[in-house]
């Protein structure tokens, strides 16, 4: 499957946390990969474990309570989960970067936006004083901040959100990395912001081409900037293909519900659709199809026996065996 | 940030005031009269007790004496009952006394509790932090004047050096300046470690916890994911935060000058302020009972301020 | 496809698995037992509980099974476990397990009744003074949060200063003026009450109204007087009212109790100041649940938790203050045993008798240690920022 194009390939990956007299599997298995220059999205309700996959990919997870239970994550032919602490940090900010959830708190109050932008910098490239402000300016005009010279001796608390947010993607931009891992970070900001900060990623991907991991629970953006979608629910992929298959052609009950909770214009004056129940406690999942205790279409065998991914070509798979059409559901 | 300040200096004047009228009203409301100071005493025949009262206008209403109080004091006037010094000099003298033990003390506590508090954080849940954990909770718990003789009995037996008191007795005749100095060392060491105690146990568990609040924080995990090392995350972007609320304990160590020496200082034979403040109390020596406590009290209020103060300036959040 | 088809799971019969159900109790049990060292404080702390009581009745009444006060001069300073020395001993004095399971102090008395006696002090004096001290500061504490920000007016302030102005006064014997100043402030009472009833139907003249302005809230209130408390160095405060008031081990208990209520003021206000803001308290208020009803049936339950972890802290410190006045001679007077006259006693023998210090010494660590440790158990349970990080 990995051939050359393959930047990052996820493979079988667990992420269990451990806390105290409970096991929550937060990532249960997945497998996915970001191709050069493509904009992959990851897609699910809120607490399906978005976040522990990227931060396992970046070596993040807190130890304890976290543990990565199994699995291979190759960058680069490289697996990540095997090098030591000393490699990865050659990687973090450098090959790989992150941006995060929550722009208000990501920042650090203490140091200026300089310091910040500039440490990212100085940690990997050698660069002097002088070289390094004015990469520290540019990068600032790159993501849009007016006036960026007077910005640099500005603190945190000083910007507005979506000013914090770009500075963020101004410090994941510093060392032109491979992949940038965006964990919704459009969520904390309002509506206007949250375009702006969409249509500056998609153009700096296409100047810098990079690949871009763009993780959110918003299917109207998936919409926008998607080359290829990957559906989660409570730890595992239900789903996956490229936009135009998730979007029209859903083959999981799930995505089809999140689709149909989607507000549109062919929509208009219905009630909204909304998913019965909510995403099941990683401690306690449901046997079998962990949606099927809000799956419209379960069956008796649904409540006992794992999906497998069923292929409906053109790499669009779903994990729904009742759905599949000419097939005879579970075997 | 002026009028910060000049807010903040009214409302400690008027909480000053306050406290000088509360300390004043529960000495002499308190039964037993300050002119019964030694019935038993001979000396104290019903005249001299009356000259007593006249000179110190015991015989005038309460507020009349409040003022007089502290109008002597404001004008450093005011006399000890016992030998008749001024107070403001005995202070003085006293203070002096007990400053090379605050200062030595207080070395030692914030000398050891970072590193320390720091340490356990950095190693939460391992021996490291558990044994640094047991032994703060030991050492908060520890009766100081137990602690003192243990302390005591160990070092006598073996180092057999004397440590009660400021210097052995009579040590200033005939010997040698490297001498006099080590035993002067030997008698500070004793009284600031045990003084210093309490302070590190309590300041490396709140050190900890303070770091732990940080290291929970999100920027945390954006200055790991940049590729910082763990050092540089830990002793640059972590301590950086962890530390602001420090900055504003190095006004709240002020008070300790009076505080809780008086239990060390008698058993040392330390003629420090504790001490001096201990033989005031027992002998009702009220002026200088009063004086203390009105020091203590600007201590407090002048140590809150300066942390104020400074939370002001090494804040960047805070701008007025 | 389409949504609307449906499966067997029409209406949606399948179970979802549940977290299994516990109380808040259980689930609090089940974090605390993990702290193996607040396990082992709790433990300690029935153990001393039961000692203490039982030392009570052991070493009290008229003819106590060990008793404290027994002079025995000829057996002074026997080391522990020391046998006596029969012929020596009348009848009666005789201990009643055979032999000095503590030794005997300089007097012969039976440090081991001595313990058991001042076990009970240090319990009581503990217990105590930590329960005036959180009446005061949850009282304080709530007042301030809840009703901060009502007002007080000027006459209010001028009343209560007349007030006290006059009790203190008849305390003084200036009894005449005094009378005469609470007289005032009871009918000006009296009469503010009675206008208030038929407020608003006549206007007050304009020079009185100085008087009815609003001077503080309830809130600066009560924070600007626990300022004021905390000017004074405790241990020297302390000290100072001890030695000035008669030696009983109540008066200790009371005066510990009114110079530590600052802190549980602090934290319960600023829970109810928190707690007042969220939505359920409004909920409830709309509902038209009274004030009484809302802080004691919805506020106070979340706001004890911090106050219960305080009460064990502050009981130990309690218990080594208590023992700190005890060593400089302040407090129970003398034929009764503390834990911290004992020591004091015994620090005279130090190098002859070493367990008279050690004894008491040790036991008072122990105490309070088991306190503390037990105290921030609770603490890392009850607080729920801190669970994950241990
Ligand atoms: N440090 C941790 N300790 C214990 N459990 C954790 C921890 N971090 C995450 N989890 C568990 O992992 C699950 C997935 O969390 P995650 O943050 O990945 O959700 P998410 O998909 O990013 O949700 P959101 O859209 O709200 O960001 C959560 O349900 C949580 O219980
Ligand atoms: S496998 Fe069963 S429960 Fe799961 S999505 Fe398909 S129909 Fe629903
Ligand atoms: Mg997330």
């Amino acid at each position: 499957m990995a051939n050359n194009n393959t930047l990052i390939s996820v493979q079988d990956l667990k992420v269990y946390f451990r806390t105290g007299h409970e096991c929550a599997r937060a990532v249960d298995g997945i497998s996915f990969e970001v191709r050069k220059e493509e904009t992959v999205c990851l897609v699910g309700e809120s607490g399906c474990g978005k976040t522990v996959s990227a931060l396992s990919i970046l070596g993040l997870i807190p130890t304890p309570p976290g543990e990565i239970a199994g699995g291979r994550i190759l960058f680069q032919g490289k697996n990540l989960l095997e090098l030591d602490e000393e490699d990865m940090q050659k990687i973090r900010g450098n090959r790989i970067a992150m941006v995060f959830q929550e722009p208000l708190t990501s920042l650090n109050p203490v140091f200026t936006i300089e310091d910040q932008i500039g440490e990212a910098i100085s940690i990997h490239k050698n660069v002097g004083a002088k070289e390094l402000r004015d990469r520290c300016i540019k990068l600032l005009k790159d993501v849009g901040i007016p006036s960026p010279v007077q910005r640099l001796k500005d603190y945190p608390h000083q910007l507005s959100g979506g000013q914090r947010q770009r500075v963020m993607i101004a410090m994941a931009l510093a060392c032109d990395p491979d992949l940038i891992i965006a964990d919704e970070p459009t969520t904390a900001l309002d509506v206007t912001v949250q375009a702006q900060i969409l249509r500056l990623l998609k153009s700096i991907q296409k100047i810098r081409s990079m690949s871009v991991l763009y993780i959110t629970h918003d299917l109207g953006v998936v919409a926008n900037i998607a080359d290829r979608v990957y559906v989660m629910y409570s730890g595992i992929f239900t789903e996956q293909g490229n936009t135009a298959q998730i979007f029209h052609d859903a083959r999981h009950p799930y995505t089809q519900g999140l689709l149909a909770s989607l507000p549109s214009r062919s929509k208009r004056g219905k009630r909204l659709y909304s998913i019965p129940g909510t995403v099941p406690n990683p401690a306690y999942k449901p046997a079998g199809c962990p949606f099927h205790p809000r799956c419209p279409h379960a069956i008796l065998t649904c409540a006992k026996e794992y999906p497998e991914m069923c292929d409906y070509g053109q790499g669009h798979l779903a994990r729904c065996p009742v759905l599949l059409e000419g097939g005879d559901g579970y075997k | 940030m002026l009028s910060f300040i000049g807010r903040s200096v009214v409302q400690k004047i008027i909480t000053l005031f306050f406290v000088s009228i509360v300390s004043f009203l529960i000495i002499h409301i308190a039964p037993g009269k300050p002119s019964q100071v030694d019935p038993m005493n001979p000396k104290f025949t019903p005249e001299v007790v009356e000259r007593f009262r006249k000179e110190f206008h015991l015989d005038k209403p309460l507020h009349v004496q409040y003022l007089y109080f502290y109008k002597d004091l404001f004008t450093g006037e005011t006399v000890s009952w016992k030998d008749n010094q001024s107070v403001l000099k005995k202070i003085w003298e006293r203070f002096l006394n007990s400053l090379p033990l605050f200062i030595v003390g207080t070395i030692i506590t914030w000398t050891l509790s970072f590193p320390i508090g720091i340490r356990s954080a950095i190693f939460r849940g391992q021996f490291y932090d558990r044994s640094a954990t047991f032994l703060s909770y030991l050492l908060i718990s520890i009766p100081g004047f137990f602690f003192a003789y243990v302390l005591i009995i160990f070092v006598v037996n073996q180092f057999h050096v004397p440590v009660i008191g400021m210097e052995t007795f009579g040590i200033g005749d005939g010997a040698s300046l490297p001498h006099i100095f080590m035993d002067r060392i030997w008698h500070l060491l004793l009284p600031s470690v045990l003084g210093a105690t309490g302070g590190i146990a309590v300041l490396s568990r709140y050190v900890r916890s303070q770091m732990l609040e940080v290291e929970g924080q999100d920027y945390i995990r954006t200055a790991r994911a940049k590729g910082l090392s763990p050092e540089q995350v830990h002793y640059r972007h972590a301590l950086r935060n962890a530390l602001l609320p420090f900055v504003t304990m190095f006004g709240l160590i002020l008070p300790g000058l009076i505080g809780g020496s008086v239990i060390i200082e008698s058993i040392f034979s330390w003629p420090g302020m504790g001490r001096m403040a201990y033989e005031a109390i027992l002998a009702r020596d009220y002026p200088v009972i009063l004086t203390v406590n009105f020091v203590s009290a600007i201590l407090v209020l002048a140590g809150t301020f300066i942390s104020d103060l400074l939370y002001l300036i090494v804040d960047p959040r805070i701008r007025l | 496809m389409n949504i609307d088809e449906k499966g067997f799971n029409q209406d949606f019969q399948f179970e979802a698995p549940m977290a299994p159900k516990r109380t808040r109790l259980q689930e609090f049990w089940l974090l605390f037992r993990q702290n193996r060292l607040a396990i082992l404080g709790l433990f300690i702390f029935i153990l001393f509980f039961c000692c203490a009581i039982m030392g009570l009745f052991i070493t009290s009444g008229p003819d106590p099974l060990f008793d404290p006060a027994m002079i025995r001069l000829q057996e002074k300073l026997r080391p522990p476990l020391a046998k006596p020395n029969l012929d020596s001993l009348r009848r009666e004095e005789i201990p009643c397990l055979g032999f000095y399971l503590m030794g005997t102090d300089d007097l012969g008395r039976d440090v081991f009744a001595r313990m058991l006696q001042g076990a009970w002090v240090s319990l009581t004096v503990g217990f105590v003074a930590v329960g005036i001290s959180v009446l005061i500061g949850i009282f304080m504490g709530g007042v301030a949060g809840y009703f901060g920000q009502h007002h007080i007016r000027v006459d209010h302030i001028l009343m209560t200063i007349l007030l006290i102005s006059g009790a203190g006064l008849v305390m003084a014997h200036s009894i005449r003026f005094g009378a005469v100043l609470l007289c005032l402030t009871l009918a000006y009472i009296f009469y503010s009450f009675f206008t208030q009833n038929r407020s608003g139907e006549k206007s007050v003249p304009s020079w009185a109204k100085v008087f009815r302005k609003s001077a503080v809230s309830v809130d600066t209130l009560i924070m600007r007087i626990v300022d004021i408390m905390l000017c004074f160095p405790s241990f020297f405060l302390i000290l100072t009212v001890v030695a000035l008031l008669p030696a009983s081990i109540y008066n200790i208990m009371i005066v510990i109790g009114l110079t530590s209520w600052m802190g549980t003021t602090r934290f319960v206000r600023a829970e109810f100041l928190s707690l007042r803001e969220q939505d359920f308290v409004a909920a409830v208020k709309t509902l038209g649940a009274s004030n009484f009803r809302i802080i004691f049936r919805h506020m106070m339950p979340n706001a004890i938790a911090p106050v219960l972890v305080s009460a064990t802290i502050g009981i130990a410190t309690a218990i080594l203050t208590e023992a700190g006045l005890s060593f400089l001679g302040f407090g129970v007077p003398p034929p009764h045993a503390t834990w911290g006259n004992i020591l004091s006693d015994g620090k005279n023998f130090i190098f002859d008798a070493p367990w008279l210090t050690f004894i008491p010494g040790i036991a008072i660590l122990i105490v309070v240690l088991s306190f503390n440790l037990f105290g921030e158990g609770l603490r890392d349970v009850l607080n729920p920022k801190l669970r994950e990080r241990h």
